[in-house]
């Protein structure tokens, strides 16, 4: 019994560090524009099929392949930025509300002409299996957790400790305050897109090596992605880190200790849950802004 | 230093501020005082690049600034105190003040840390607390360091005591003093009348968007009018 | 005069079409199925295997009816598996190309979708692939399918699994697909009448491919057999987690899909072993000679293998050539009376299990053998014929509507 906890404690932090890339990205877009933006999904399969795209085309590595998927990603960000958002960051919010929705059909037609309609499944080689007093720790999965935690500590560093850093969270907490510090928004912007579109892509690489890139995951991707910027508090960084392990974790557990047949509505009302009891979401204050 | 002429600024077409010019000389201390609503902080806001005037120049150290973009301006060396201290709440009371030095970031800004420490003790002490869960008098002194970690060539201060405890009014009027000591041009917005008139060289009264009054601060202070409206005489 | 004259036009006039046609008639089929998308992997190969047949029928010489002799083509749409798009393409089929004979349908949600309106119209329906039971169940006198159902599958495979030794069976299944459920359903019936206990039975989504929680939780209830039913892809992202998860129990499964579609999720330690109880669709070891040289002129047409589903639709084109062969016209209604009666033709793929001599029962229902086969050194090898009692289940089938 105590084997199994701990094995679906497992599944779940594997499953809910992907849900954590995917949610850091939306926040920190969210938390500096205010925008849902709802093609993050169909950027991280874009990079997903890129990766992919790599290792058979050039025959390099799943890290190498990883890397420039990630700047590709990041760079394809920035555009997103200029071209679709910047123009009607003074427009009403509906304006931009439209946009991202029609952003997210484009790239996910665009993934679908260039990559096909096929599934695709990122070879990774990594298929040891490790076995610890009978809790089965497949390396990928271990690979994976490890590379979404080293990827959400070095974006939390990045984040605290560099002056862009910074100037990202100041601009979420008090944009003409940050203005008046000499920093310039349109910068951070299209900083915070970059690495937002970058964080997605590794968690689109990432699900395409543990499962598959394929038409149709981006919206769930999405949708996770949001159920965990409301449990963590919209825009809040530790709410995403706390929230995507808090919704994998209680996926895997409500698969077994209540259905199957449930664990996808578990995301819904732990969502509705939070948004009774503490609507400002898991990891914020209630005073703030 | 700094030269506003015939600015004109307007919210969606309600014009507030009509047609104000008003000079700030190098070392000046300049105080613009006047009732709720005359338009002061729209004015201060058009300075820094926040909002865009709809007439008029803006000149700094003479460059025409008008309507350039607000992180510009602050590059060039003016640092505002907004009205309401504007924190960043999640942030620490020395990230608000590193922040502050933002313009300056490649140099060391350890020295003028301490500076500001000295200035306001308190704040070594909250140093590394959130900056939204400290009380309004300990902002404000957040709010003023920070303006002063940008080492401004002009730094305007946008009603300092408003919704401060007396007792901290009397401290921030002393620093007020001692900014200008150090030889920092000022440009001071407030409704604490005399007290801004005891801290500045000069001042002009604003009212209804229009300047009604100018002069020195003594000229003001004896102003029948000027203390009628403003000094409860 | 003027009477003879009158008479000479107007025969003259009433044999003219006759004349111009006489020389080759062209009887039209259409073809629905899912040409992209998920569905794609049955219904792809079952469009192939169609022209394949009518090729081969055109080349030997087309189908004689009465004095008649008719060349095959076929118009195609995409159904994409989806139930509004089959119903669509049906639409446009009847209505516009004014078809008369469908064919191809590999999927169940959409096929049924055209199955529950095709009762009022005048064409047949052949369905090959969808395996959903209400397809046939529902009695339409115009609908007759190759594929069994999957209940059919799933008693013989209960059994099986219990005469392994089994006694406690793990259960994990796709949970809204007809023909998974009802397979399932039938398994777990037989597998309990013969003594076994099903531990637990765990479901998965549509869209799933992380079962590592449903499976954990079986893992911890010890069974000492595992049955996966489901889609392809989903079932090889099942073995490839439940090799994750150091599960070694034998591993029992119903989904159908060849070597390279599961090896392109799980790789061959994790397959290693697994078994696949399905009736059995082509395959060249299990069945004779006829299936090899299908599979030969199939690789020669379309430079790939065939899939084990495509001779479900290639067997569709023997059956409508025999059909209007014996009916010797078109009419429909003759044609459906010639199928009601028809003997399993000689160059159909493969091995149906007649009931009362004929292909195809009262329900329009036809049926195959079924087998167990185990995934070794990367293919699917052959092991043994489940018994299979179509005639008992017929008896059944005739009783239920859906
Ligand atoms: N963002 C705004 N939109 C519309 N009207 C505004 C806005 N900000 C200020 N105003 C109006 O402009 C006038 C001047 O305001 P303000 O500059 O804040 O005055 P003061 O700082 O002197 O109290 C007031 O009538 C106020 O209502
Ligand atoms: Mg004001």
């Amino acid at each position: 019994m105590l084997v199994d906890l701990i094995q679906q404690l497992f599944n779940g932090l594997v499953i809910g560090s992907i849900y954590t890339l995917v949610a850091l990205g939306l926040t920190i877009i969210f938390g500096i524009l205010g925008i849902a933006h709802f093609a993050h999904g169909s950027v991280a399969m874009f990079g997903g099929y890129l990766t992919f795209f790599f290792i058979q085309q050039f025959g390099i590595g799943l890290f190498p392949a990883m890397a420039v998927a990630m700047a590709v990603g990041a760079l394809l960000g920035v555009v997103l930025e200029r071209v679709a958002y910047h123009p009607v960051r003074n427009a009403p919010p509906i304006n931009a509300f439209i946009i991202a929705l029609g952003l997210t059909l484009i790239i996910e037609k665009a993934n679908l002409l260039v990559f096909g309609v096929d599934q695709v499944i990122i070879p990774t080689g990594f298929d040891r299996v490790f076995n610890i007093g009978g809790v089965t720790l497949p390396e990928l999965r271990v690979y994976i957790l490890g590379i979404a935690a080293f990827l959400v500590v070095a974006m939390t560093i990045l984040i605290n400790r560099t002056w862009m850093g910074m100037a990202v969270r100041a601009v979420a907490q008090n944009r003409p305050a940050a203005i008046l510090m000499g920093i310039n928004v349109n910068t951070v912007s299209m900083f915070v897109f970059g690495l937002s579109s970058a964080l997605g892509v590794a968690a689109g690489v990432l699900v395409g090596a543990l499962f598959a890139v394929a038409p149709g995951v981006s919206g769930g991707l999405v949708v996770k992605g949001f159920a965990v910027l409301i449990l963590g508090g919209l825009g809040s960084i530790p709410g995403a880190i706390i929230g995507g392990l808090v919704l994998g974790v209680s996926e895997a557990f409500a698969s077994a200790f209540v259905s199957s047949a449930y664990k996808d509505v578990i995301a819904f009302l732990l969502m509705i849950g939070v948004l009774l009891i503490k609507p400002e979401g898991l990891m914020r204050r209630r005073s703030n802004r | 230093m700094l030269t506003v002429t015939n600015l004109r600024i307007a919210y969606g077409g309600a014009e507030v501020v009509h047609g104000v010019s008003l000079e700030v000389g190098e070392g000046e201390c300049v105080a613009l005082i006047g009732p709720n609503g005359a338009g002061k902080s729209s004015l201060l806001k058009a300075v820094c690049g926040l909002i865009k005037p709809t007439a008029g120049n803006i000149v700094f150290e003479g460059a025409d600034i008008t309507g350039m973009a607000g992180h510009e301006v602050a590059r060039r060396g003016i640092a505002m105190c907004p009205e309401g201290r504007q924190m960043f709440p999640e942030m620490t009371v020395m990230e608000n003040l590193r922040l502050g030095a933002y313009r300056r970031r490649k140099e060391d800004i350890s020295a003028e840390i301490e500076e500001v420490m000295t200035l306001f003790p308190r704040l070594r002490e909250r140093a590394s607390q959130m900056a939204g869960t400290l009380s309004g008098g300990e902002q404000e002194m957040v709010a003023i360091s920070r303006a002063l970690m940008a080492k401004p060539q002009l730094c305007i201060f946008d009603e300092p005591s408003l919704g401060i405890a007396p007792k901290v009014v009397d401290e921030i009027e002393d620093t007020l003093v001692k900014i200008k000591a150090l030889g920092v041009t000022v440009l001071l917005v407030e409704q604490a009348v005399s007290m801004a008139l005891r801290v500045a060289d000069r001042a002009y009264v604003l009212e209804a968007g229009e300047v009604v009054a100018a002069g020195t601060s003594a000229e003001m202070s004896s102003d029948p009018r000027v203390q009628r409206a403003y000094l409860g005489a | 005069m003027n009477r003879l004259c009158m008479l000479a036009v107007t025969t003259a006039l009433a044999l003219l079409p006759q004349m111009a046609t006489a020389a080759e008639k062209t009887l039209t089929v259409g073809v629905s199925d899912a040409l992209s998308g998920g569905g794609a992997v049955y219904g792809e190969p079952q469009r192939r295997a169609i022209n394949l047949a009518i090729e081969q029928i055109n080349a030997g010489g087309g189908v004689h009816v009465g004095e008649d002799t008719y060349k095959l083509k076929t118009i195609e749409y995409d159904d994409k598996a989806d139930p509004t798009e089959a119903t669509n393409v049906a639409r446009k089929l009847i209505d516009r190309d004014g078809v008369k004979f469908l064919m191809g349908y590999c999927c169940s949600a959409s096929t049924g979708a055209v199955a529950s309106i095709i009762g009022r119209e005048d064409v047949i329906m052949l369905v090959g692939t969808a395996g959903a039971r209400a397809i046939t169940a529902a009695g339409n006198d115009n609908v007759f399918r190759t594929r069994p159902p999957g209940d059919y599958s799933g008693a013989a495979a209960g059994r099986f699994i219990a005469s392994k030794g089994v006694k406690r069976l793990g259960v994990l299944a796709t949970r809204d697909v007809a023909l998974f459920t009802q397979y399932r359903d039938a398994l777990i019936e037989a597998f309990e009448a013969e003594g076994g206990e099903v531990v637990a039975l765990e479901t998965f989504g549509g869209q799933d491919r992380d079962m590592s929680a449903q499976l954990t939780k079986l893992r911890g209830l010890e069974p000492d057999g595992y049955f996966i039913s489901g889609y392809v892809e989903q079932v090889a992202f099942a073995y490839r987690q439940a090799y994750e998860l150091g599960i070694t129990a034998p591993r029992y499964g119903f989904s159908g899909g060849s070597a390279e579609q599961f090896l392109s999720v799980a790789s061959s330690e994790a397959l290693e072993g697994v078994w696949d109880l399905i009736a059995i669709e082509f395959n060249a070891d299990a069945l004779g000679d006829t299936a090899k040289a299908y599979a030969k002129a199939y690789e020669e047409r379309w430079d790939a293998y065939p899939t084990p589903n495509s001779a479900f639709a290639y067997d569709q084109v023997y059956v409508l050539r025999d059909a209007l062969e014996a009916a010797g016209t078109v009419e429909l209604d003759d044609v459906k009376k010639a199928l009601r009666n028809l003997a399993v033709p000689e160059e159909t793929v493969l091995e149906y299990l007649p009931v009362d001599g004929k292909m195809f029962d009262p329900k329009g229902q036809a049926y195959i053998s079924n087998g167990a086969f185990q995934f070794h050194n990367d293919k699917w090898d052959f092991v043994t014929k489940l018994p299979s009692d179509s005639a008992a289940y017929s008896a059944y089938f005739q009783t239920i509507t859906k």
